[in-house]
């Protein structure tokens, strides 16, 4: 872990410089630019919000920002894990050439995401003060549930950025395994809805911790539990210091499998 | 005219019976069918190739010294050790001071981004800092004759202007030791001299040159002293004369033209 952090404070301007060049590749000849990172949550909320609002009636007041509380910190966890899954066979070019850290890859593909979902939570603020939803005092607290999810995207980034070197499928795999574990986690959904006799499985879920922090503070304006902070950082270090042995332990290889 | 370094302090390169080995390529599994199929039909998977086989000598500060040897004779593999983009099966690899290969560097560059863009990002790998990389741009654009394509994406120079760039971002990052992979062996007649005046600047100075070619012609004007691979052993160290001896009773055929 330590030589994680000093090898991110050594190349932190590569990093920076590979996650904004990832940014300005992906926005390259787009007339809107940077704005499709407010667009796309914008769209997927509208959406969204017409299907479980209007049509499936759910009885959730202001559903809009009750979804996109989780929705937004959710699409940085997928995006994270897609660019990831991508990035060492992405920057192949690079890798055969010269000497590298190699955990810069993953880290910078964390970090573009992070770039955009800063932009994404712009339409969350307007949308609060559209609906004249109060501005709670408890954002205050996001930065804890922000930190456990960047380290736990970033433990799952490094684990699929390694395994897709040698696995192909698994930027496949991390589709399908993302779009079940949406599912699964109370993002268009309450936790209150799931039967109580299942609640427990639910609670196996390390994502749940995250995203309640986020939907604690900016919807219902509570804080969560001391336990339920603690238990957000816990699964973002544990992810993070599983995730990032095992791709140090095959990080010498990559070179001959990209 | 060739002379062994004098003092050991002045040792910039140094293999002790380096050896490596590499999978076959066509063993290794893309998939996860492929990992199936042959884990049912095959035993073993571990069938090597040695590219290199216990490889010893050291390389002095200030000298240049030429690779030869013919294709898959290990040259580039041991131009890639030294980058420090392969980490060897075996042995023990010394190079004290700061490297930049020229191997192919041109395949480094992102065809979407600018020569601007990509300069930074190279400069970055190659240990430069942002601030140092700005310092040294003009100078990167004026040996590479780009005018005003610095700002266009790569994906748009010729063949030469992508050529002059690599040539000019490692010679701008001013290393220690610079390795030069064939590249004398592209571009125009002018092109060719602009480098070799910029190299014999560079060597005037103090700093290391390693060359691989199999062109034994341009090994000869560059290096007083060369090695000789052949099927990744070191057959023969010493004065370049001798060595192109050796190495063309080896290929018992005229030197190749480029």
């Amino acid at each position: 872990m330590h030589q994680l952090f000093s090898e991110i404070a050594h190349n932190r301007e590569l990093i920076v410089a590979l996650a904004l060049q990832e940014l300005r590749v992906r926005y390259k000849r787009s007339v809107l630019g940077f704005f499709w990172a407010l667009l796309n949550p914008l769209f997927m909320m509208l959406i969204l919000t017409v299907v479980f609002s209007t049509i499936m009636r759910i009885k959730i007041h202001a559903y809009s920002i009750f979804m996109l509380s989780a929705l937004l910190p959710w699409t940085l966890f997928t995006q994270a894990l897609t660019y990831s899954a991508e990035t060492m066979v992405g920057h192949a070019h690079l890798l055969k050439k010269m000497y590298i850290g190699k955990a810069v890859f993953p880290v910078a593909a964390v970090l573009a995401n992070i770039v955009n979902f800063a932009f994404s939570m712009v339409p969350l603020l307007i949308l609060v003060v559209a609906l004249r939803f109060p501005l709670h005092w408890t954002w205050i607290y996001l930065p804890i549930p922000f930190m456990g999810l960047l380290l736990f995207s970033l433990g799952c980034g490094f684990f699929v950025a390694a395994a897709n070197v040698f696995f192909r499928d698994v930027a496949h795999i991390v589709q399908i395994v993302l779009q079940g574990w949406f599912y699964l986690s109370p993002v268009i959904y309450s936790l209150d809805f799931v039967p109580h006799r299942y609640q427990w499985l639910f609670h196996l879920n390390p994502m749940i911790y995250i995203l309640n922090g986020f939907r604690l503070a900016i919807y219902y304006g509570v804080l969560p539990t001391f336990l339920s902070a603690c238990m957000t950082l816990g699964v973002g270090l544990a992810a993070l210091s599983l995730g990032y042995s095992f791709f140090r332990h095959y990080q010498d290889s990559f070179v001959f499998y990209v | 005219m060739y002379k062994k370094p004098a003092s050991r302090n002045g040792i910039r390169v140094r293999f002790e019976n380096v050896w490596q080995r590499f999978r076959v390529i066509r063993e290794r599994p893309d998939t996860l069918r492929e990992v199936f199929t042959r884990a049912f039909r095959y035993g073993s998977r571990f069938e090597g190739f040695d590219a290199l086989k216990e490889i010893s000598f050291e390389i002095g500060e200030g000298e240049a010294v030429g690779i030869v040897g013919r294709n898959g004779s290990g040259k580039s593999t041991m131009l890639k050790i030294i980058a420090g983009v392969y980490r060897p099966t075996g042995g023990q690899v010394t190079v004290k001071g700061s490297v930049a290969p020229l191997i192919e560097l041109s395949a480094g560059f992102q065809p979407e981004l600018t020569g601007r863009e990509n300069i930074l990002i190279n400069g970055l790998i190659l240990g430069l800092s942002k601030r140092e990389i700005q310092d040294r741009e003009e100078g990167i654009v004026e040996f590479a004759e780009l005018g005003d394509f610095i700002d266009s994406p790569v994906k748009q120079y010729s063949t030469g202007m992508v050529m002059r760039l690599a040539f000019g971002i490692a010679a701008e990052v001013d290393p220690d030791i610079i390795l030069i992979d064939e590249i004398l062996a592209v571009g125009d007649a002018a092109f060719q001299r602009k480098c070799i005046a910029r190299i014999e600047e560079f060597r005037s100075r103090g700093k290391t040159l390693i060359f691989v070619s199999h062109a034994i012609q341009s090994v000869i004007q560059l290096c007083p002293r060369a090695l000789l691979l052949h099927k990744g052993e070191l057959l023969a160290d010493g004065p370049v004369r001798e060595i192109a001896e050796r190495y063309e009773e080896l290929t018992r055929a005229p030197v190749a033209t480029h």
